[in-house]
């Protein structure tokens, strides 16, 4: 599998002698094109023309984040799977509501499946949470009837608060309290590692869309607008409680992540360097995981069952196979 | 798979040896290479490679693993180069 390199220090990337080459006044590095996926630029980066081109023919995709480290953008090189058959049928069900919400009801499901799994772990590791378990499984039972993407939206708004709720009780930590969900800027540090962990889960998603054929502004939960991608934002959906959210709970757990690796800047709180790339290790080290997949039946790692999914709607799309969410099956 | 390259070649053509290998590999130090490489691509490196050096007089050595699983790595001295996701 492709390596994601994450750069923090400030230099020049470049194309050089056939292959990446990044400076900083401390040193300087090769990477191996070949062996490169993705780019995410944390530091203040200088490319060129010459370099894009680069990543471009590499199929190489540029996540960059601000000083601030929320996301702002990405260079989403030249499609190289091209297929009008895809968008039309991508476009299709985006346009047909009821086949729209046929969509969008699994990505909910999954998301909230998904939900149902990471605290029937922590249940049963620290306890208490069953009064929430039972209150997501009454919103799961409804989910079928609703016919509406507006009710669809605010339904996965209601699990989500209960999901928050009880996240005291999982990080057991008093340094990390959760308070209430803030965003742009996040208001304490727990926020600030939700958000932070969310906006790599988007540009991973991007990233893997970008390696099928489906087109990521046409998203099916969140609205097709003018301005960004969204079809990533629903595949996020599923992925995050079980792999951005437990991440989270692992690196507060183990004490990885203190409360002085967070700083005030204006209204937020954001993460220091350190922190920064301490989450990043951990997610990168959870997306190479393998487990067994039932299906399949050999090992795949976290980051290919993104990928499955991908494949799985489109199949869905062209009418094959009636597309279901992955769930966790622990 | 995992590969670790080692090439001795005349020095007419190490330059040019380097350049292909830093392609595919993360250089670890002189004349020596490492990294993860798919099946494809270490057959494309093997071909650029066979059209670069003299069969008579250079040396290069492929040492290939399935996994890493049982094997470690030390190193004494200097850290002069190899793979980083962190930049």
């Amino acid at each position: 599998m492709k390596k994601t390199i994450y750069i923090f220090n400030d230099g020049q990337l470049k194309r050089k002698d056939n292959t990446l080459y990044f400076e900083t006044e401390a040193g300087k590095k090769y990477l191996p094109v070949e062996d490169v996926g993705e780019i995410m630029a944390f530091g203040e980066v200088t490319i060129n023309k010459k370099f894009l081109e680069f990543a471009s023919q590499k199929e190489i995709i540029v996540h960059y984040f601000s000083h601030y480290g929320y996301y702002m953008g990405t260079f989403y090189p030249r499609e190289h799977l091209n297929s009008g058959f895809m968008i039309l049928k991508q476009a299709e069900h985006y346009m047909d509501q009821a086949k729209r919400m046929a969509i969008a009801q699994q990505f909910v499901s999954g998301a909230a499946r998904n939900i149902r799994q990471v605290l029937r772990y922590y249940n049963n590791r620290v306890g208490g949470l069953t009064e929430t378990l039972n209150i997501i499984d009454r919103f799961i039972m409804t989910l079928d009837d609703i016919n509406d993407i507006n009710r669809l939206m605010a339904v996965e708004g209601n699990i989500r608060d209960h999901y928050y709720k009880v996240f005291d009780k999982i990080t057991r930590n008093p340094d990390f309290p959760f308070e209430e969900r803030t965003r742009r800027p996040p208001r304490n540090q727990l926020n600030t590692l939700i958000s932070f962990g969310n906006s790599l889960m988007y540009t991973i998603a991007l990233s893997e869309i970008y390696k099928t054929h489906l087109d990521p502004r046409i998203g099916f939960l969140h609205a097709t607008n003018f301005r960004r991608f969204t079809l990533n934002l629903d595949l996020a959906e599923i992925f995050k409680p079980i792999i951005v959210d437990r991440v989270i709970f692992s690196v507060l757990g183990k004490k990885m992540i203190t409360i002085n690796d967070f700083e005030s800047a204006g209204d937020g709180i954001i993460m220091k360097e350190r922190a920064k790339k301490i989450f990043i290790q951990e997610l990168d080290a959870k997306l190479k995981t393998t487990i067994k997949h039932k299906r399949i039946g050999r090992p795949v790692s976290y980051r290919r069952i993104i990928r499955l999914e991908l494949y799985k709607l489109e199949k869905h799309l062209i009418g094959e196979e009636t597309y279901e969410p992955f769930i966790a099956g622990w | 798979m995992f590969v670790i390259l080692v090439y001795d070649v005349n020095v007419k053509r190490v330059a040019k040896v380097l350049k292909t290998c830093r392609k595919y590999l993360n250089w670890v130090q002189n004349s020596v290479l490492e990294g993860e490489i798919s099946k494809a691509n270490y057959e494309k490196l093997r071909t650029e490679l066979r059209r670069i050096i003299d069969k008579e007089e250079d040396s290069v050595i492929f040492y290939t693993f399935r996994t890493l699983k049982y094997s470690s790595r030390e190193i004494m001295g200097v850290k002069k180069g190899g793979e980083e996701i962190f930049l």
